[in-house]
């Protein structure tokens, strides 16, 4: 009961502070590890376990005259021909970690999303603090695009065809934010806002790689729009439990091949 | 005569009372029990949010410990200075209706607008079931009509026009008659509900970040609770004076014949895309199955719950080993106790939202062109409308303005497209 009683009492724990010192003094000599000089690359591939639903279609109800001749898709589960699965955001929990100095510039490049055929395309980005978010509308018909941020100012702005916005995340955020378009309400994409640039989004064959992490202990998060936090996988045959989708593993120098994670059909069942 | 309640809370906290806060939160209802006054009112806690974010019993009563230490109770509200507030006007604003001094009533807030926007503020006042729309729960700290940009609070004077005004086409009624200083008192007891309830949704929030070591206990220091929580929600309330929406004022020798035909040309067209919402008629017949952003929480979560239901009836059971089983319950057990507090009075039955009809020429944010040029430019906070801002340039708003405020009167038989226009589509 420190400040919630000191609201009224004016006094902070004296123990408690002492506490977090001797807390920020180990903090320190961990970080000075000699071990950071040395950059290891994550990677993996993400499984569905069980049959695979195929996506639905989607009817265009809207401007049907340009968004009726794509082939439109649920896209909240994609699941590739072998079982990969597309679309799992993997990231590094912790927010102090050391930057690559080749990955220091992705910041200042743009990340991009496009409105094209009436979807979003990316379907899931990773974007980062402070990283210009292009957002443009390659169609012929005019889309919006409504960020419902939880930590950030959320926005909505009209994009007409052939025009673009650019916004920018100011903190980071704990879950992956929606992006929808009114206009056309099938559109759905997700933003994955972390403070630096160790994270990725799981490709069609359901691979990912996340590249130059410091080596050491980090703490992996890992995330799908149907699933939520993923809580449990099967990870080199062994089932394991990853309580709010997190999974702390030690990095080395090199490759940290992660293997096969199955994802059990029924987490997706939401 | 104030309440025994009231004199007791009110001096612990003036005391600076380095008790527990439960404790003091004890004794102010066993004093209440006992002193056979006015029941004490309570802050009714976001059961949609805790639920949603799966808090147990123990983390609810973390959450409302530090909201009873720093807010207070709605017969004795109290503000932490970060944020700002004024206690002298809350005071006026709470409580029961009840007069201490010849001509000057407190309880404001309750005798006005809690029948509506509720004792919480979180829009489930005993009459809101029965209205369309539903009156704004304020504790997301989102408010549409405003002269600031779009994701900023509104300004003071947003507050006390809108307070004054009303809002036209709903049931929010004008206060213009109350005195000035009870509409501050009002106005500064909207802002400390709001920042109250965006406080409360941190906090339940921000069990989902804790480390494993934390244990599910939220850090009760300083630098969590006022830095981290409620420093950001009051800073938003600090700057929205810096937030205002730059007006540029409308060319003088405006040819307003010309500049409603270039608006009209921009409301059809796709850069402005107001036609995909309000339809080729004005009517508001375009887009017209979306939410806003209250009630597609409500709907996102009904979602769920209905979705996990169907699936725990189709779980077979058998075979589960004794965890599986324990986490079957638990799944079980959450959904039950969504489903009551989503039918219990805790959350109110989901509306789509209607783009306004446009032909009508009733505007809740205020009729003035300015009024419509803010609405435009930021579009409208929590509701599908989006900003014009950026795309737009200010010229262009303001032609569309002119044509929104001529298309009441576009009597040329023409409405688009569709049909001719009768006189039944402007009542
Ligand atoms: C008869 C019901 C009713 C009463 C009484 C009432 N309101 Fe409202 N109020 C509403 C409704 C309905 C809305 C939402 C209108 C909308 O969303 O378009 C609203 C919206 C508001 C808003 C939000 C404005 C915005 O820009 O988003 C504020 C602030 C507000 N009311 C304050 C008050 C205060 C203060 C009182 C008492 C003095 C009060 N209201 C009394 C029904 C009511
Ligand atoms: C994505 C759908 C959408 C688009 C596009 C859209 N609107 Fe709206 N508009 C709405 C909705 C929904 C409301 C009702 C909001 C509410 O009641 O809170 C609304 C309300 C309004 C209002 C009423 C404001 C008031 O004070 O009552 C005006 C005026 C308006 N829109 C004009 C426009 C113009 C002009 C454009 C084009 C620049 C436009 N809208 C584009 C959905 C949209």
């Amino acid at each position: 009961m420190s400040y919630v009683n000191g609201l009224f009492a004016r006094r902070l724990s004296g123990a408690q502070c002492a506490g977090g010192m001797l807390l920020a003094v180990a903090a320190v000599v961990f970080a000075g590890d000699a071990s950071a000089e040395e950059w290891g690359t994550i990677k993996g591939r993400f499984k569905f376990g069980g049959t695979a639903p195929t996506a639905a279609e989607l009817k265009a109800d809207k401007d049907v005259e340009v968004c009726g001749k794509h082939k439109l898709v649920n896209e909240e589960l994609a699941v590739g021909a072998d079982g990969g699965v597309a679309n799992v955001v993997v990231f590094v929990r912790d927010k102090d970690v050391k930057v690559h100095p080749d990955l220091v510039a992705t910041k200042s490049e743009k990340a991009v999303v496009d409105n094209a055929s009436c979807r979003f395309e990316p379907h899931v980005l990773m974007v980062q603090t402070g990283q210009p978010l292009v957002l443009k509308n390659s169609d012929s018909v005019g889309h919006n695009s409504n960020i419902a941020t939880l930590k950030n100012p959320p926005s909505n702005s009209l994009i007409p065809s052939g025009g673009e916005t650019t916004v920018t995340f100011t903190s980071e955020e704990a879950i992956p934010a929606q992006l929808t378009c009114n206009i056309h309400p099938w559109m759905k994409a997700w933003l994955v806002v972390r403070p630096n640039p160790y994270g990725a989004v799981s490709k069609a064959d359901g691979t990912f790689e996340i590249k130059n992490v410091p080596a050491g202990d980090i703490e992996l998060q890992i995330w799908h729009e149907k699933a939520g936090y993923v809580g449990e996988m099967t990870i080199k045959g062994k089932a394991e439990k990853i309580a709010k989708g997190r999974k702390k593993i030690k990095v080395a120098g090199g490759d940290n091949d992660l293997g096969e994670m199955v994802l059990d059909a029924n987490l997706f069942k939401k | 005569m104030k309440s025994q309640s009231q004199i007791v809370s009110r001096t612990l906290v003036r005391l600076h009372s380095s008790w527990a806060v439960a404790a003091c939160g004890v004794t102010l209802l066993m004093c209440v029990s006992g002193c056979g006054s006015t029941p004490a009112a309570w802050f009714r806690p976001n059961m949609v949010e805790a639920t949603k974010q799966r808090l147990t019993p123990d983390q609810e009563r973390q959450v409302s410990t530090v909201m009873l230490a720093m807010f207070g109770t709605p017969d004795a509200p109290v503000a932490p200075p970060e944020t700002g507030l004024d206690e002298a006007k809350l005071q006026l604003a709470a409580g029961p209706v009840h007069s201490d001094i010849v001509g000057r009533k407190n309880g404001l807030y309750r005798e006005h607008c809690a029948h509506c926007h509720g004792v919480t503020g979180d829009g489930l006042g005993p009459t809101a079931a029965f209205l369309n729309p539903y009156p704004r729960d304020y504790r997301p700290g989102v408010f549409k009509f405003k002269s600031t940009e779009r994701s900023d609070k509104p300004t003071h004077e947003d507050l006390v026009r809108i307070l004054h005004n009303g809002i036209p086409g709903t049931s929010m009624p004008s206060f213009a008659l109350l005195s000035p200083p009870k509409v501050e008192a009002l106005v500064e007891y909207v802002k400390y509900l709001s920042i109250r309830g965006e406080t409360e949704i941190a906090l339940m929030r921000a069990f989902f970040e804790l480390d494993d070591e934390a244990q599910g206990k939220l850090p009760e220091t300083r630098e969590f609770l006022v830095d981290e929580v409620l420093t950001p929600v009051t800073e938003k309330w600090k700057s929205a004076a810096d937030a205002l929406i730059a007006v540029p004022e409308m060319a003088s020798d405006l040819d307003l014949a010309a500049s409603i035909a270039k608006g009209k040309e921009l409301f059809y067209g796709d850069k402005a895309n107001c036609v995909k919402c309000h339809g080729p008629t004005a009517l508001g017949d375009g887009q017209a199955n979306d939410y806003d952003d209250w009630n597609k929480a409500i709907v996102e979560v009904s979602k769920e719950v209905k979705s996990g239901l169907e699936r725990a009836g189709e779980t077979s059971t058998s075979g589960m080993d004794s965890e599986a089983l324990a986490e079957h319950r638990g799944q079980l057990a959450w959904l039950d106790k969504f489903g009551r507090v989503l039918d219990g009075g805790d959350a109110l039955r989901p509306r789509t939202i209607q783009p306004r009809n446009l032909r009508h020429g009733i505007y809740r944010g205020g009729r003035r062109p300015l009024d419509l040029y803010y609405r435009i430019h930021a579009g409208i906070n929590g509701a599908p409308m989006p900003a014009a801002k950026g795309t737009v340039p200010p010229e262009e708003i303001w032609h569309i303005v002119n044509y929104v405020k001529s298309l009441p009167y576009e009597l040329d038989g023409e409405l688009g497209a569709d049909r001719p226009m009768v006189a039944k589509d402007r009542f």
